[in-house]
């Protein structure tokens, strides 16, 4: 990999970890989009993404940059969803395994973009120690077998690079399988 | 406040009461979008023709206006936004992580509109630090069907105007700076 720009969109629901994750990575400033929450969000959490996370990661020593997009996770948001995913390379999907309430729905959403984008994605599973619990539940909201599962801790930026590493393996692992395709 | 002088009476009496609860309240820097001094001493003195125009929607809205002062709720008051100004078609507030708190009976019903605004001051609010700014002041959406103008109230709120093109955009920030503190706290 060299010379070569990736986009990586960052999504899932609402207070699942994006921004943290982004925050973590990012070797550029991150521009984000935090507002004050209300009504019951604001129970949830102090602040949300309402437009983008913009966040850069590069290899040392490499021209690879990552390029990462975080989208805001309520519903209400999808459209900054559409007008973000285009030309995307990897889907970084965030899940908070204890918030099982919005399981179902991410299922329903991971399944939907994975259908229209074609991209393979990484699963971070967030607050999960467990390999076995994030496939588990990666499996559940539709992963497919092939794609990698990282289970983490967002809150500690260490984690965040875990999950970055998976993004360039996966990527890394893509443009292998295009080349044998081609050949 | 000249403009406000410009507008027909019984407008002027809505804007009084309206005005009560913001008395002493336009320390907000948000709020501080007023036109520059320049474009202010350029404006011609409301038109005759404007005048007439309003005389018919304000004498229509001084029966059913008791509600306007400190408990108004802010749907009423975007009501008469449109209703006074012309050429407004209509006005949305919402919270700035994207919930509807009002709209005028002109505007539909649709969750992604006060989500869009959001979005939209969140991003603008990223942009005027590119600009080289501090404070986003107004967004202007400047498009084939119209202006759609969008001012932060305060930290929590977004109030967005949807106009034709003629509009006399100094009118609109007149009615809505004269109220601006009242609705970045109304109840929704």
């Amino acid at each position: 990999m060299s010379a070569q720009t990736f986009k990586i969109l960052v999504t899932g629901p609402f207070a699942a970890g994006k921004t943290s994750m982004i925050q973590s990575v990012s070797q550029t400033q991150v521009i984000s989009t935090d507002v004050f929450t209300s009504g019951d969000e604001s129970d949830v959490k102090s602040h949300t993404t309402v437009a983008m996370d913009f966040g850069t990661y590069g290899l040392e020593g490499d021209d690879t940059r990552l390029l990462l997009f975080g989208t805001p996770g309520q519903a209400r948001f999808r459209f900054m969803t559409d007008i973000l995913k285009g030309d995307v390379d990897v889907v970084a999907f965030v899940i908070d395994a204890e918030a099982t309430e919005t399981h179902a729905a991410a299922g329903v959403e991971l399944r939907a973009l994975l259908r229209d984008l074609r991209t393979p994605a990484v699963i971070a599973v967030n607050r999960c120690d467990d390999v076995t619990v994030a496939r588990r539940l990666a499996r559940s909201l539709g992963a497919l077998d092939g794609e990698a599962v990282v289970p983490c801790q967002l809150i500690d930026p260490d984690s965040g690079r875990e999950v970055v590493v998976e993004i360039l393996l996966t990527l890394l692992a893509s443009m292998e399988s295009s080349k044998a395709e081609v050949a | 406040m000249q403009e406000v002088k410009a507008l027909a009476d019984g407008s002027r009496s809505l804007m009084t009461d309206g005005r009560q609860p913001l008395s002493g309240t336009p320390s907000d820097p948000s709020l501080t979008w007023t036109a520059p001094s320049r474009a202010r001493s350029v404006m011609p003195p409301a038109p005759a023709s404007s005048s007439v125009a309003l005389a018919a929607p304000v004498a229509a809205m001084a029966a059913p206006t008791p509600s306007t002062g400190p408990s108004a709720d802010p749907t009423a008051m975007l009501d008469e936004l449109v209703e006074t100004v012309e050429d407004v078609r209509a006005a949305i507030l919402a919270s700035v992580d994207g919930f509807g708190l009002a709209r005028s009976s002109s505007m539909s019903d649709e969750a992604s509109h006060p989500a869009m605004l959001a979005a939209a001051i969140g991003l603008a609010r990223q942009l005027v630090a590119m600009g080289g700014g501090e404070q986003l002041r107004q967004l202007v959406i400047d498009h084939d069907g119209g202006l759609m103008l969008v001012w932060p109230l305060g930290d929590e709120r977004v109030l967005a105007v949807l106009a034709a093109t003629t509009v006399e955009q100094r009118r609109v920030r007149s009615f809505v700076q004269a109220r601006a503190a009242w609705l970045s706290r109304a109840a929704s």
